[in-house]
């Protein structure tokens, strides 16, 4: 029988064979958060939500200074809606083949299965899944494209788009030959001139108007609803600003041969960029969430808004500001992020021998993080991966490690 | 007559009758003839009428089994009602059904244009071909068993001469005699107790 224990020690040696549990301090789209937020922000959460549930189409500015948790507060609100197509994606990443690179996202959230269902709702509604005398199906396939075109192109803008899109969806249903090769399509595959014209269509969907036109079609016909979140949307107005004459770099090619001395090709692809989000706006049940850094690139995105149609003002919403943490939330967040780190790790002795201690730090040690980063969480995570380094790695009792941080 | 449990609209054998218009996927047994049809109208005063109904079976003409599918209008009085039965297929059943389906164009299945006799357990002018689409998929065969109807989606006649059918409805009576529909996705069938095998044909559907 174990009659004494240091559990103390014992955690501490733990610590220093897996290393410190801070050290993701930089929060993706691509790496999934499961540590949920922190006290003071469940109601800005909430009124997100409320805007989400109660609006079809809007643009929701999320205001936030670096490292305030704009990309962790996206994995929370998809933790919230999980019965929402929520994808994410970054300006700082994607600016070339936007809307391909949404549709991919789209179709890696939703999953293959919706988008067979998608078609097949879509074809059953154009009379390919009829049955005559209440049994037998009789679908000709050119039939149902003519159903499709007279009823339904009509409100699409891009007539060569949407007759690839009709003609792709009513094989991939009803053309058994073409239907694997249609699927690959569907999925936003690169598919070569030859195959295109073997299927009978024009482009891939690495098209502009293709892939715009195809997402319309997947997110305002399916069943769950639909968010969209960009992140570092300032990119847009940073690259408005024009090169000052310091930055201006030497070039062989006078760039003004193309786009005039006033204009840089950045701005160019800026303003297209924001043609392109602007128009992300019309199809119908795609909520937009935008991340900034400061309330002066909200202005300038007011302006830009503005000079493009005041009308526009309209979708975008009263922006949601994301405050640094208050000093209450430090140890929250300390405490779940320890419990998630152990409960990972499988020492599940730690929420009995540990619930309400700080340990290896101390409240004083709490106190000393929050007022030198000032609640910034970045900040609060890349201090106690420092302070959790030393612990570990320095042979230094571990009360003179804390009184530096005191 | 007395109310039917959910789908079945008439039982002449179980003195069953739900009066009212019903629409979806209905099959109707008549002697040895089956009806399908999209609709139906029970009444007590007017008896049973299906308007634009498929019936397939076979006809004897000159001491020859021939098999037939026609699209016809069906009236038949209160007091002179020739159905055995009459029952709608659930919606759900019917889903089932319509996802088990492979394609009108599928590879390698044969889609007959006209409806054509596979099989008949006759002994005088029986019909026979099981041996001849030994490994073939024919699609939308009918076939008639001892006390059942299956609706199936394709039948494959396996190594034993016995027809596979997939994707299948069947509609049957139980030990009790209780009226009883089910899907199966596969279901192998001794030929000693099929009466008759109908493959529809494509073209005469869309007639």
């Amino acid at each position: 029988m174990l009659l004494f224990e240091n559990k103390q020690q014992k955690l501490l040696n733990l610590l220093k064979f897996t290393g410190s549990p801070f050290k993701k301090f930089v929060s993706t789209g691509e790496i999934e958060e499961d540590i949920g937020l922190v006290q003071s922000r469940y109601d800005l959460l909430n009124s997100i939500v409320n805007i989400i549930e109660k609006d079809e189409n809007f643009i929701l500015p999320i205001i936030g200074d670096v490292g305030t948790g704009k990309t962790h507060l996206f994995w929370a609100l998809k933790h919230e809606l999980y019965y929402y197509n929520m994808v994410y994606i970054s300006l700082e990443k994607v600016i070339k083949k936007f809307y391909y690179y949404i549709y991919s996202e789209f179709i890696e959230n939703m999953g293959i299965e919706v988008l067979r269902s998608i078609a097949r709702r879509l074809c059953d509604n154009w009379g390919a899944l009829e049955r005559k005398f209440g049994f037998f199906h009789l679908a000709d396939i050119e039939k149902v494209r003519k159903v499709a075109f007279d009823t339904w192109a009509p409100n699409f803008e891009n007539k060569t788009a949407i007759k690839d899109i009709i003609y792709a969806l009513t094989a991939h249903q009803l053309d058994p030959y073409k239907k694997i090769e249609v699927e690959r399509w569907l999925l936003g595959e690169i598919i070569d001139i030859r195959e295109l014209s073997r299927l009978n269509l024009s482009h891939d969907l690495r098209g502009r108007n293709h892939s715009y036109t195809m997402m319309k079609v997947l997110v305002e016909n399916s069943i769950v609803n639909s968010v969209l979140f960009i992140d570092d949307f300032e990119k847009i107005i940073s690259m408005m600003k024009p090169i000052t004459i310091e930055e201006e770099k030497e070039e062989v090619f006078d760039r003004s041969w193309l786009y005039g001395s006033r204009e840089s090709p950045e701005k160019r692809t800026a303003e297209k960029l924001l043609d392109k989000v602007l128009n992300l706006n019309k199809i119908k049940g795609l909520r937009i969430i935008i991340t900034l850094k400061s309330k002066d690139y909200y202005k300038k995105i007011q302006d830009q808004f503005e000079n493009k149609n005041s009308g526009l003002l309209n979708v975008l919403r009263e922006p949601i500001i994301l405050t640094n943490f208050v000093e209450k939330d430090l140890a929250t967040f300390y405490k779940k992020n320890l419990e998630f780190f152990f409960g990972n790790i499988n020492y599940f002795d730690y929420f009995k021998d540990f619930s309400d201690s700080y340990y290896p730090i101390d409240e004083n040690v709490l106190k000393y993080i929050y007022n030198y980063t000032k609640g910034n969480p970045r900040e609060i995570i890349k201090l106690l991966n420092k302070i959790f380094n030393e612990i570990i790695l320095s042979n230094q009792d571990l009360n003179e490690i804390l009184k530096r941080y005191q | 007559m007395t109310n039917s449990p959910n789908f079945i609209l008439y039982d002449s054998l179980r003195n069953i009758q739900t009066n009212g218009k019903f629409t979806g996927a209905i099959i109707s047994k008549w002697q040895d003839k089956i009806i399908f049809s999209d609709n139906i109208f029970v009444s007590e005063l007017e008896g049973i009428s299906i308007s634009e109904g498929l019936m397939v079976g076979f006809e004897k003409i000159e001491k020859k089994f021939t098999p037939f599918s026609r699209t016809n209008n069906f009236k038949w009085n209160s007091n002179e009602i020739p159905l055995e039965y009459s029952v709608l297929i659930p919606e759900n059943t019917m889903e089932q059904y319509d996802q088990g389906q492979f394609s009108n164009d599928f590879p390698f299945t044969l889609n007959l244009l006209h409806t054509a006799g596979l099989y008949i357990n006759d002994l005088k002018c029986g019909i026979n071909h099981l041996d001849f689409f030994k490994g073939e998929i024919l699609k939308n065969p009918i076939s008639m068993i001892r006390n059942g109807i299956i609706v199936a989606d394709r039948v494959v006649i396996d190594d034993n001469g016995d027809p596979v059918f997939y994707d299948c409805l069947i509609v049957g009576r139980d030990k009790s005699d209780e009226l009883k529909i089910s899907y199966e996705p596969i279901i192998n069938v001794d030929d000693k107790v099929v009466e008759y095998i109908i493959i529809l044909g494509i073209e005469e559907l869309k007639i």
